[in-house]
């Protein structure tokens, strides 16, 4: 093992993005559960943690569209840049989320998933 | 630990400046020591904060800033932390006196952006977030603050309107203060009608980009009562953190930044939010307005919105709130907001604010964040009869 385990964890996170999981770490000492790229526990500041896959579907906590994105993101007609809870676990993440023109299509508590992650545009998300 | 004291103050106007970031500096370092009634040779150190002088072809600033004020052989550092540089600048160059570091001393925030446009400063400002999870997510400052908005919306069944009465009372505020950028008297339908940038957020819930600069002279007790000039105290001083990231936030209608800031400068002054008579706070957009005055006591949460729009935060309500028009009317230089708002508290508890006096201020607060509230600073001041 690495002297330094934790170098490397985003390509890891982007690895398992593209399964339509999301990478977290549970740790090992008071059993929190938080994104991968966390080195210490913001609970008990333990070190050793279970690296865990969770499934890349949550409900949406809170979005914003944006008519002003970006450089990169210039090339996307709408999108929603969205905070979601994942089902299994108490875990927020945020994506972004193409295709999204009005908030009505986006009623808070509605189902997304991870399907991916993509070079320019980062945690690829759909609207179940 | 010394008594600190500012003794001076001066700005640039904000706005979209044709000077270049060094000149700018000067411009208000130069106001500040002459407000202070000193000469460049008092200054013990210079403690300078910006963001983006990349953008204006300048890093390394505070020895070219100290060089040309003829005072070369003096120490200088830059510190960034976002749009809190200022206030963690002031924290920095505070701690310095009070260690006894240093008698006096210069403290400069400076910022300019306006060059680059609206869809670089846009990019430019992403950085400043959680990168990995936000910027490169998509997520622009607005936007960020949009789903802070939407969330808070949710949570307190507040709606846009509630956000459009922070923006109309900080530009009414800002007609008073001629150094302000968007001098420009608004209502709520303007707002409301204002163009999308992030929904819920309007052109009009947010601050605008902004060049400029602000300068105050610190100094200790000894050296501002020999000088015969006005000055006030720094009678608390807080800093706190928040997870870097909204996501990371177990609830995103607050800043715990701000809290754990907050309660430290009160702790340290002995005092709390009732005896504040005005305060100058980080309302980036509206709704951080209404989530600040919160988080630092003056409202239970959730209760802001109807609170403003009664009046409670107006020049002339409970609890003045952003007298000088907030990062919203008086602008965003973001190296220099959190020292311009030290600049303000000095111009009303000296008798120098004019016609947007607050009357009979006694105690004033400022806050500053950087990013979405990621690290903030909270600073009392005493007015000195």
């Amino acid at each position: 093992m690495s002297e330094f385990p934790h170098l490397g964890l985003r390509e890891k996170f982007i690895s398992v993005a593209r399964k339509s999981n999301i990478l977290a770490r549970e740790c090992k000492n008071c059993k929190s559960i938080m994104l991968e790229t966390t080195i210490y526990c913001p609970k008990c500041q333990a070190d050793k943690f279970n690296l865990v896959e969770y499934m890349g579907i949550g409900k949406v906590n809170t979005f914003t569209i944006h008519t002003v994105p970006p450089e990169g993101f210039d090339d996307v007609e709408s999108y929603a840049w969205v905070v979601f809870t994942l089902d299994e676990v108490p875990l927020r993440v945020s994506g972004f989320l193409p295709g999204i023109k009005f908030p009505s299509e986006l009623p808070i508590g509605s189902k997304v998933q991870v399907i991916g992650f993509d070079e320019r545009h980062g945690l690829l998300l759909h609207k179940l | 630990m010394n008594k600190v004291c500012v003794l001076g103050a001066g700005s640039t106007n904000y706005g979209k400046l044709k000077e270049d970031i060094i000149e700018i500096a000067l411009t208000a370092s130069v106001e500040a020591i002459k407000s202070a009634g000193i000469s460049p040779k008092d200054i013990g150190a210079g403690y300078i904060s910006n963001v983006f002088g990349i953008a204006d072809k300048q890093v390394h600033m505070a020895p070219v800033i100290m060089s040309n004020l003829g005072i070369s052989h003096v120490p200088g550092l830059t510190i960034e932390s976002a749009c809190g540089s200022g206030s963690v600048m002031f924290r920095e160059a505070y701690a310095n006196v009070a260690a006894g570091f240093y008698d006096c001393l210069l403290a400069v925030g400076v910022e300019k952006v306006t060059h680059t446009g609206t869809a670089q400063s846009t990019t430019l400002f992403s950085y400043c977030s959680d990168f990995f999870y936000e910027g490169g997510n998509g997520a622009s400052f607005p936007g960020l603050f949009a789903s802070i908005a939407r969330y808070y919306m949710t949570k307190y069944k507040a709606d846009e309107e509630d956000l459009a009465y922070v923006a109309v009372k900080n530009h009414e505020n800002g007609l008073l203060n001629p150094k302000a950028h968007m001098r420009k008297r608004i209502t709520i339908q303007d707002v409301i009608n204002s163009p999308v940038v992030a929904s819920p957020l309007k052109l009009l819930d947010c601050c605008p980009f902004s060049d400029g600069a602000s300068a105050v002279i610190l100094c200790n007790e000894e050296f501002a009562k020999k000088s015969n000039r006005p000055y006030i105290e720094v009678i608390g001083s807080g800093r706190g953190g928040s997870p870097a990231s909204v996501q990371g936030r177990e609830d995103i209608s607050t800043i715990p930044s701000t809290v754990i800031a907050a309660k430290q400068a009160y702790k340290m002054a002995g005092i709390t939010p009732e005896d504040v008579d005005f305060a100058e706070v980080h309302d980036c957009f509206t709704i951080a307005e209404i989530i600040d005055v919160e988080d630092l006591g003056f409202f239970p949460k959730g209760k802001a919105a109807k609170e403003i729009r009664e009046g409670a935060t107006s020049r002339k309500g409970r609890i003045p709130i952003n007298p000088s028009g907030g990062l919203k009317s008086k602008g965003h230089p973001i190296g220099a907001t959190g020292i311009g708002q030290v600049a303000e508290v000095y111009d009303q508890l000296t008798g120098q604010a004019g016609e947007r006096t607050i009357n009979n201020a006694k105690i004033a607060l400022t806050h500053n964040f950087g990013a979405t509230g990621a690290s903030a600073a909270v600073h009392l001041f005493k007015k000195v009869e």
